[in-house]
């Protein structure tokens, strides 16, 4: 269990990752072919008007996807900003029940997000919604990687829950690479 | 007066909230939810999904991941070792010598970067042992360090002008433009306040032995020339409407791929984790943009925002006394907040107030982001302090009191931009 929960964390996070490489990759693209049509309207008079259809849609579900994919990660990763100018001042078993709140709270709070953001998919697929672009995708596709994104992170909270109610650390404890010890990977 | 009751209990329970250490994303997001339900009969979970993904899913956040990771593949190269050997054989005659690689290194790394985190790290970790060996005085060399790595804000790509233009719907592009001159403005106001110190306390600084040839000095910055070539093209290509800053921003995690492959520094493990780092960076900052967005939806709802308007408006209060109290209040919610949590804040609840006192948005934006810089200093929570105590080891009231005179100088450069907005609206007018 421990390392299928593990597992579906990276797993996530990664294929957020790959959301964003592919944003830079089609942008980049779509420049290229910006670069070539300036060059044949110098040479040629006229521009070939190469775009790639509803890019900057696709770039935009790409975005959506990769910030709701990572969630879980970066949770675990304690990248996620909080303010701990109170909580930190706080001895052991103060500063536990803090962490549980918070954590508490935040599960609340993605159950929530997470039972609408289903009931949104269902819905734009049963209305069958489409995207305004020149290529229609159905809105639901994109969407349910959204949907998907918050599930993995009200799992990643039930897990944080279960864990610290049972007196382990945070997850993210010790985890939050400092810029000193990022510069050192270079 | 009720509105401003409801107001004030909206921003307490976010404050009792944040302060509990409960993230600020579901701070935001439950603050909302709560002002929705009380005041309000709309349909929070219906309202809180479509806002969500209809801000999630956007062109324009597109430029964020983007601009976060060229800082990051820069940040893992070895441009820090560059900056400090391309510009110190310039800088070595200025009153105040090598002091001045700090504000220049900033200014320089600002511009291909959009944190003033990131700017201090790679500055500082080569420039501070280097100067304190050759003898700089401790306390210049923190403040500097301190005050110009806020630049990382301002000069564009600036990730918390994205977060601003995102949140208030402005131009990005126009946006950038706009912090082009007021950063420049700041370099030099910082460049002369080392200038006027050193002289006025000649023995403080070392003397500097070497001296270069124009040949010379051509020969050793030549490392950074493709970095100057790489921050001229992102400027210059969303000033000349080439490109969008999402478009440019993708150009410039290709050039600062192959400026990193080039130096030898590039390699499966760096790239991974230039890419996992600012796919976390940009999901934290993407949430609590989703909440802000929700936040400004669910106050929308409650009309509190533009009763609170209406209310300031009925004072009659001028634009500066206006101005004013904003300052003062940014600048005591920067002393406990991020800066990023300031300025979602401000577009959920103050925005309705600047637009009906007649405020530019685009002026506005940049205003506040020297605010946060200011805030970035300011102890007990200022993340430039936190990153130098971590590289220096020093108390966090010690490096604040290094960079009191920067914190003044921006309140300067406040004082400049209210008394010329054109500094900030120069640049944008002639796009």
């Amino acid at each position: 269990m421990r390392r299928f929960l593990d597992a579906l964390y990276v797993a996530s996070g990664a294929l957020a990752a790959a959301f964003i490489l592919a944003i830079a990759v089609l942008v980049m693209a779509q420049v290229s072919l910006n670069i070539v049509d300036r060059i044949a309207a110098a040479v040629n008079g006229t521009a070939l008007g190469l775009t790639i259809p509803s890019y900057s849609d696709f770039t935009g579900f790409f975005l959506a996807a990769a910030s709701f994919l990572a969630l879980a990660h970066t949770l675990r990763s304690g990248d996620h900003i909080r303010v701990t100018l109170l909580t930190s001042r706080f001895s052991g078993k103060t500063s536990r029940i803090f962490d549980l709140l918070a954590v508490g709270v935040a599960f609340i709070a993605t159950v929530f997000i997470a039972w609408f953001c289903i009931a949104l998919v269902i819905e734009s697929y049963e209305y069958g919604d489409m995207s305004s672009g020149m290529v229609a995708v159905p809105i639901w596709m994109p969407q349910s990687f959204v949907a998907v994104g918050t599930v993995i992170l009200a799992i990643a909270l039930a897990d944080e829950l279960h864990a610290q109610l049972r007196g382990q650390p945070p997850s993210w404890d010790n985890k939050q690479t400092t810029l000193m010890e990022q510069g050192d990977d270079s | 007066m009720t509105e401003g009751i409801a107001a004030v209990g909206v921003l307490l329970l976010l404050f009792v909230f944040l302060g509990a250490g409960i993230w600020v994303a579901f701070s935001l997001l439950f603050v909302g939810s709560i002002a929705m339900v009380i005041f309000t009969d709309a349909p929070v979970g219906q309202v809180l999904a479509t806002t969500l993904w209809g801000h999630a899913n956007s062109w324009a956040l597109a430029a964020l991941p983007l601009f976060i990771w060229m800082g990051e593949i820069l940040f893992r190269s070895r441009l820090s070792d560059d900056l400090f050997e391309g510009l110190s054989p310039w800088l070595g005659k200025l009153p105040g010598r090598l002091l001045h690689v700090n504000v220049f290194g900033c200014g320089l790394f600002a511009a291909v970067s959009g944190s003033s985190a990131a700017t201090a790290a790679t500055v500082g970790k080569l420039s501070i042992p280097e100067l304190i060996r050759r003898g700089y005085p401790e306390q210049m060399v923190l403040g500097t360090l301190a005050g110009s790595a806020t630049l990382g804000l301002l000069i564009p790509p600036s990730i918390i002008l994205i977060v601003y233009g995102v949140a208030t719907e402005q131009s990005i592009a126009r946006l950038f433009m706009a912090g082009v001159l007021p950063g420049a403005m700041l370099v030099i106001l910082f460049a002369g306040f080392v200038a006027i110190w050193s002289l006025l306390n000649p023995s403080a600084i070392p003397e500097e032995l070497e001296s270069f040839t124009m040949r010379e000095r051509v020969h050793r910055s030549r490392r950074l020339i493709p970095v100057l070539l790489l921050i001229l093209g992102v400027i210059g290509s969303i000033y000349t409407g080439v490109a969008s800053p999402t478009d440019a921003a993708a150009v410039g995690v290709m050039l600062a791929l192959v400026l990193a492959w080039q130096s030898g520094s590039l390699s499966y493990k760096t790239f991974t984790a230039g890419l996992m780092g600012a796919t976390r960076t940009s999901c934290m900052i993407a949430f609590i943009l989703a909440g802000a967005a929700f936040l400004t939806v669910a106050m929308g709802f409650t009309g509190i925002p533009s009763m609170l308007a209406s209310w300031i408006a009925s004072y009659e209060l001028s634009t500066l006394a206006l101005i004013a109290a904003l300052t003062v209040f940014f600048i005591i919610m920067g002393c406990f907040l991020d800066g990023i949590s300031v300025v979602v804040l401000t577009t959920s609840v103050i925005m309705p107030m600047v637009d009906g006192a007649g405020i530019d948005p685009l002026w506005f934006g940049i205003y506040i982001v020297i605010v946060v810089e200011m805030s970035q200093i300011t102890p007990p929570v200022g993340f430039n302090l936190f990153v130098l105590q971590s590289l220096t080891g020093r108390d966090i009231l010690t490096i604040s009191r290094a960079a009191l005179p920067f914190f003044m100088l921006m309140l300067l450069a406040l004082v400049l931009i209210v008394v010329f907005p054109s500094i900030v609206t120069f640049l944008p007018d002639r796009m």
